[in-house]
């Protein structure tokens, strides 16, 4: 097994903002992780490819405390940490979105977008919602995202799936993590809306937010992403800078390392 | 126009049966028969508001009118054997509020699914009533100004009207003002998507059932002083009633989803239709018929509602 360190990517940050190492998780007689590592730099775009049930979800599941680990340790800026629930990822700066189960379809779009984290102002010390406050907020969160939603108190269920992922962005940019993970945050999109999100990726590292993403668009990989791991059989085979990759060669990769070892 | 009829169609037709009632039922529309039908609307209200904290959270609670039961005869008895009423009455709030608790971590923690936890619950707080009175009712001399709590009147109202509104304000508030409320809201309407957001589900859950049981608490005290009696199975009879007005009220204002503003018309309308059978002079059995089919009719109107939402993200 050939393991490159990733590549110091572009910027000034090159502290590392997220360590995994020997992850194991599985399900009943599923071993979807069978040692994952992956090493993201501070202020970077980091990208995870691997086949279809290659691991990347469990991956992520561990990372933002939806699932504890079996094996392995997980550290945040050099710190070993154990989430103990997704709560614990959320305070430690790790906001995610998931491929599945992440929204609530019959609640409003604002109230999505706030979920967890209401605004709020207190009367005779009791914590009150701010309705008005929510909704323009998250007006405002949607249009950095150009869309076309206009109407925040209808119920997410009456989107389309673009605009859903939409909101599914908004709640993690919600959160002002340090952290955003995405796990196939442009599966569902046309091609104007997966052009907003990566600009959207781009953006979000400009401000200094690390992104890890999933995604199986070899083409969004390269354009936007500055390091890959490449995950096989739940384990980790090769994590390097995107530098130098195109779509083809990235795709080969996939497919073919670690191959033999699988 | 078809929003409309959605939100308000139940409470519509009830207003329609109001004022059948008001031109064709004998005495119905006097001052006296309102407000004897409020006040009798409080007991089934209070229950009422409780179980609908329970469903927000996707939980049922089938146990909250025996725990009303085992709340009572502990405030009766206690009242009964000399103890002063102030501490009595806590102590009937209490059981209520350790007994929804109680049902809260069999379901959160011991992970039995609250429609067999509580109706296990349910039998062990019914045993538990008879066990505290040997199966005979407490009677006999009340402090007037515990009896009061109920009987009481602040000019020609009730003050058990009063105690309704307390609570149907409250519950309100909660629900629809509080993070609390859209936390336990977002835990029955996507528990997963909940969790993820940092919600503490299980913790929203415990909640939702622990209300239920305090509202059981609440509504036995006042039961107990407006009978100045108490006795096991007491509050057995608004079960049933309580869970047809919640059912009654997710037809109403937010369709298929538990609401206190609905629980609150749901009631009015059961307590409404049950007092104009009775002056209309219908057999009694209408009355269980009656609530059969608005606990069908309901949760028919709510499923159809509910299975629009077909989603995954
Ligand atoms: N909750 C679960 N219960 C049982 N098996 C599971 C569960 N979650 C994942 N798995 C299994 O673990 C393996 C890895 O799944 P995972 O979802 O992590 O893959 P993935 O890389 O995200 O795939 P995809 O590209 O299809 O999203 C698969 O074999 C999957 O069937
Ligand atoms: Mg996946």
């Amino acid at each position: 097994m050939s393991l490159t360190d990733a590549a110091a990517a572009p910027g000034l940050a090159t502290s590392e903002a997220l360590r995994v190492r020997g992850a194991t998780k599985t399900y009943g007689a599923v071993e979807a992780l069978r040692g994952a590592d992956l090493t993201v730099r501070r202020g970077t775009v980091h990208a995870v490819c691997g086949d279809n049930g290659a691991g990347k979800s469990t991956l992520i599941k561990l990372i933002s405390g939806v699932e504890a680990p079996d094996g392995g340790e997980i550290s945040v800026d050099g710190r070993p940490v154990h989430f103990a629930d997704p709560h614990a990822a959320l305070a430690a700066g790790i906001a995610t979105i998931h491929q599945d189960l992440g929204l609530a379809p019959r609640m409003a779009i604002y109230q999505n977008i706030f979920m967890g984290s209401e605004l709020t102002r207190r009367i005779l010390g009791v914590p009150v919602l701010r309705r008005r406050a929510m909704i323009a907020r998250s007006a405002e969160f949607l249009a950095q995202l150009n869309s076309a939603i206009t109407d925040m108190t209808v119920p997410v269920d009456t989107l389309s799936g673009g605009q859903r992922q939409a909101v599914a962005i908004c709640r993690a940019l919600r959160w002002k993590a340090e952290t955003i993970i995405m796990d196939e945050p442009t599966a569902a999109l046309g091609v104007r809306e997966t052009a907003q999100v990566l600009a959207l990726i781009r953006r979000l590292r400009e401000q200094g937010v690390t992104v890890i993403l999933i995604s199986h668009n070899m083409a969004d990989v390269v354009a936007v992403a500055d390091s890959v791991t490449i995950l096989r059989a739940g384990r980790t085979v090769l994590e390097r800078a995107t530098e130098g990759l195109d779509a083809d060669s990235l795709s080969h990769l996939i497919l073919f390392v670690g191959a033999e070892a699988a | 126009m078809k929003t409309i009829i959605a939100k308000y169609g139940t409470a519509i037709t009830g207003l329609v049966i109001l004022v059948v009632l008001i031109l064709f039922a004998r005495n119905f529309a006097s001052s006296a028969n309102m407000l004897n039908v409020l006040k009798n609307t409080s007991f089934l209200t209070i229950l009422a508001v409780g179980f609908t904290f329970a469903l927000i959270t996707s939980e049922l609670d089938l146990s909250f009118a025996n725990i009303a039961s085992l709340a009572a005869v502990v405030t009766g008895g206690m009242i009964y054997s000399g103890i002063a009423w102030p501490l009595a009455a806590l102590a009937g709030l209490a059981v209520g509020l350790v007994a929804g608790y109680v049902n809260g971590l069999v379901v959160t923690v011991a992970k039995v699914p609250s429609l067999i936890a509580t109706l296990g619950t349910a039998s062990i707080a019914g045993g538990l009533a008879f066990m505290l009175t040997g199966g005979v009712a407490f009677v006999g001399r009340w402090d007037p100004v515990f009896l009061s709590l109920a009987r009481g009147k602040v000019g020609p109202v009730p003050v058990l009207i009063f105690f309704m509104a307390a609570v149907v304000i409250a519950g309100w508030f909660v629900s629809r003002k509080t993070p609390l409320g859209v936390h336990m809201l977002a835990t029955g309407e996507a528990t997963e998507a909940a969790h993820r957001a940092g919600i503490a589900t299980r913790r929203m859950k415990r909640i939702g059932l622990t209300l239920s049981g305090l509202a059981a608490g609440i509504a036995a005290v006042l039961l107990v002083a407006s009978l100045s009696s108490a006795a096991p199975q007491m509050a057995g009879d608004y079960l049933l009633n309580a869970i047809a007005a919640v059912l009654l009220g997710m037809t109403m204002f937010e369709p298929g989803r538990p609401n206190i503003a609905g629980t609150f018309v749901g009631a009015l309308i059961i307590s409404v239709l049950d007092n104009g059978l009775v002056l209309l002079g219908a057999p009694y059995y209408l009355q269980d018929i009656m609530l059969g089919l608005i606990v069908i009719g309901s949760v028919s109107v709510s499923a159809s509602v509910l299975k629009k939402a077909a989603f995954s993200v």
